[in-house]
């Protein structure tokens, strides 16, 4: 929308010459506007239904107003393991950043031909469940996994060292699990990138330093956005990696909620932690909307 | 995954079986159809399990299928509350459902459940007395028992020199950070309970109180928590002491004779695994041929080889290898069940015990 304020304001007879939408644009939409009625706008608004109702003993919703939930969630404990997820969350945000802005900037200024070959090894893991992955780094990193044997037998260290079951190995299988959502977007605004821009900033006296921070940043800066939020978002609620390579040791806010759901036998307060959750992930979208906006 | 072909073929079977059916009705010219055409077509031959995962091994219901030609389909679920909240949504979709003894109690309560005849289910005479007509279900009414089992100690001995009794001897500083214990608040807080001679069922909030600061000191001790599989940290290496189910343990002196088991010295409890049919099921019959199926010492013995539980059926016992029937983890002594104390439900509880054991962790 703020790019049409930059337009000269449109004729007063715009109405005259625009065309009205017929059936056919409404029936193309159909299966899409199905789809997000179904799939989301529905069960965002049962989540939010049920985290205002209670629970019986077997754990069946009981449809009676109550604000409890939410009075339950506010409490430090369930901030603090939020807190502790964003945390998580934005640590492998930068860590996917520095690590996938050159590989999608390799990629993107590569042969032609190499890309696609590129591309596909980018993705190749993608043809395997995570979860299956998850387990190969539960056998990588344990104590006689194959890091620790390596580690022992060349001599570096005399005693196999603890990587499972700690902070460390949260973030790695996080990082690990969605750097190539980070690499995708970065590769597709690098690809976009004109070097005519790059070449114009050398010519006009700037070093490397420079044409990268105010030329290059700045025009590949949708792509960073965007796989920023495509890491930072789904890290906050993963609870699967999380609990397989940390051990659980450190609950986090997926977790808990999916607790909610089973043990807990709550699904009203789970439904309430879902609904702050989405309304963090809403106000992320703002706000990086309102900074793409600024620029 | 080998349950997900399985619920993948007899879906596809459905789906074939309902593209049959709109061929029958007859156009119009040709002749009236025979009688025997308009009989009703027999019952569809299939059966619907909602059972806890890697606990009926697939060879098992594939030979169900071979003999009964009754197809299956099998879904997972890893916890009771799991089962009981997609049962309370789904309704009917289950014939077959495998609830733990205190969720068995609530269902039996609340009326949730299709009575079973006993005169089909001729193989219940092969369980073990003392399985039979439990507190939770007073005469079998319901169910039938499947396994039973128990929570206790698996020591790496070659980590861990000094003797372990209980679970005192586990939750100890030197041990900081080389324990695996089943990822489950009310496991958790229910040793601390028998610690403190706390009927494990009498969980009132003066109670949970008073164990509050023992669980708060175990906790930070505890490297993993994992319910699926706590033999894993064990195997790799990662751990050296666990608290963990029976079937489990029994693995891990099969697999290596470093591991000890150890029966908590404080106590512990049983747990009793069954088979019962919701209310609504389509397939009762059918069913109920399973648990007779299950019950058969033959398939009950395939059932302990590859998850290696407390077999409630004796016949089947005869027919385990005198190792197998010599795994402690397996089989506790008499007089040790007799001193376990079993779950009952305990309703809107469950929640409190999990926020207290959430926020002990998260500290």
């Amino acid at each position: 929308m703020a790019g049409l304020a930059g337009h000269p304001p449109a004729p007063a007879d715009a109405k005259l010459i625009r065309r009205k939408p017929g059936l056919m644009p409404w029936l193309i939409l159909t299966p899409l506007l199905a789809w997000l009625m179904l799939f989301i706008v529905v069960p965002t608004i049962m989540l939010v239904v049920v985290s205002f109702a209670e629970r019986d003993a077997l754990g069946r919703v009981v449809y009676q107003f109550s604000f409890a939930n939410y009075a339950r969630a506010f409490n430090w404990v369930w901030l603090k393991v939020l807190a502790e997820s964003v945390w998580y969350a934005f640590l492998t945000t930068v860590i996917c950043m520095a690590m996938g802005y050159p590989v999608g900037y390799f990629i993107g200024r590569a042969p032609q031909r190499w890309r696609g070959v590129l591309l596909t090894l980018v993705m190749v893991p993608f043809w395997t469940s995570f979860l299956i992955r998850t387990y190969a780094w539960i056998a990588i990193l344990s104590k006689e996994g194959l890091v620790n044997s390596l580690l022992v037998a060349s001599g570096i260290f005399a005693e196999p060292v603890t990587l499972l079951y700690t902070p460390f190995a949260i973030v790695l299988g996080l990082v690990y699990n969605f750097l190539p959502f980070m690499i995708l977007p970065i590769y597709t605004s690098v690809e976009k990138l004109d070097g005519a821009m790059i070449e114009a900033a050398y010519d006009l006296g700037a070093g490397p330093a420079r044409a990268f921070s105010q030329v290059i940043i700045p025009l590949t800066s949708p792509g960073i956005t965007a796989g920023a939020l495509l890491v930072f978002i789904p890290s906050i609620a993963m609870f699967a990696i999380t609990t397989l390579m940390g051990g659980g040791t450190n609950p986090t806010i997926g977790e808990v909620i999916f607790k909610q759901f089973t043990s807990g036998r709550n699904q009203p307060f789970g439904a309430a932690l879902g609904t702050l959750l989405l309304l963090i992930f809403v106000i992320a979208l703002w706000f990086t909307r309102r900074m793409r906006e600024e620029h | 995954m080998k349950s997900h072909i399985v619920l993948a073929a007899s879906l596809a079977a459905l789906a074939l079986a309902g593209c049959g059916k709109p061929a029958s009705p007859t156009a119009a010219g040709e002749p009236e159809p025979t009688p025997a055409a308009k009989k009703p077509a027999p019952p569809e031959k299939t059966l619907s399990i909602f059972c806890w995962s890697e606990y009926i091994p697939p060879s098992v219901v594939d030979q169900f299928t071979k003999e009964t030609g009754i197809k299956v389909s099998v879904e997972n679920f890893a916890s009771n509350e799991e089962m009981l909240a997609k049962l309370m949504a789904g309704g009917g979709r289950y014939d077959v459902i495998q609830p733990s003894e205190y969720v068995m109690g609530s269902l039996v309560k609340e009326d949730l459940l299709q009575p079973i005849d006993h005169a089909k289910i001729p193989n219940l005479k092969n369980v073990a007395p003392r399985f039979l007509s439990m507190p939770f279900d007073p005469g079998n009414k319901f169910s039938v028992p499947y396994m039973a089992g128990t929570v206790g100690i698996v020591v790496n001995t070659d980590l861990i020199k000094d003797e372990i009794k209980g679970f005192g001897d586990v939750f100890q500083e030197k041990h900081k950070q080389n324990i695996v214990v089943l990822d489950d608040a009310r496991e958790i807080v229910t040793w601390a309970m028998i610690t403190q001679n706390i009927p494990i069922n009498d969980v009132s909030d003066a109670n949970l109180e008073k164990v509050k600061p023992i669980v708060a000191k175990w906790i930070p001790l505890v490297k993993v928590y994992d319910s699926d599989s706590p033999k894993t940290a064990l195997l790799n290496g990662d751990v050296a002491i666990g608290v963990v189910w029976g079937g489990e343990g029994a693995i891990l002196l099969n697999e290596n004779k470093k591991f000890k088991w150890i029966l908590p010295a404080e106590g512990t409890h049983l747990f009793v695994d069954n088979l019962a049919i919701p209310k609504g099921a389509k397939n009762v019959d059918n069913a109920e041929a399973f648990m007779n199926f299950i019950l058969r010492p033959d398939i009950s013995k395939q059932i302990s080889d590859a998850f290696p539980y407390l077999n409630t059926n004796l016949p089947a016992r005869e027919l385990l290898t005198p190792a197998q029937r010599a795994n402690p983890a397996s089989f506790p002594a008499d007089e040790d069940i007799a001193k376990m104390q079993s779950f009952e439900d305990i309703g809107t509880q469950a929640s409190k015990i999990d926020e207290m054991v959430t926020s002990l962790k998260a500290q």
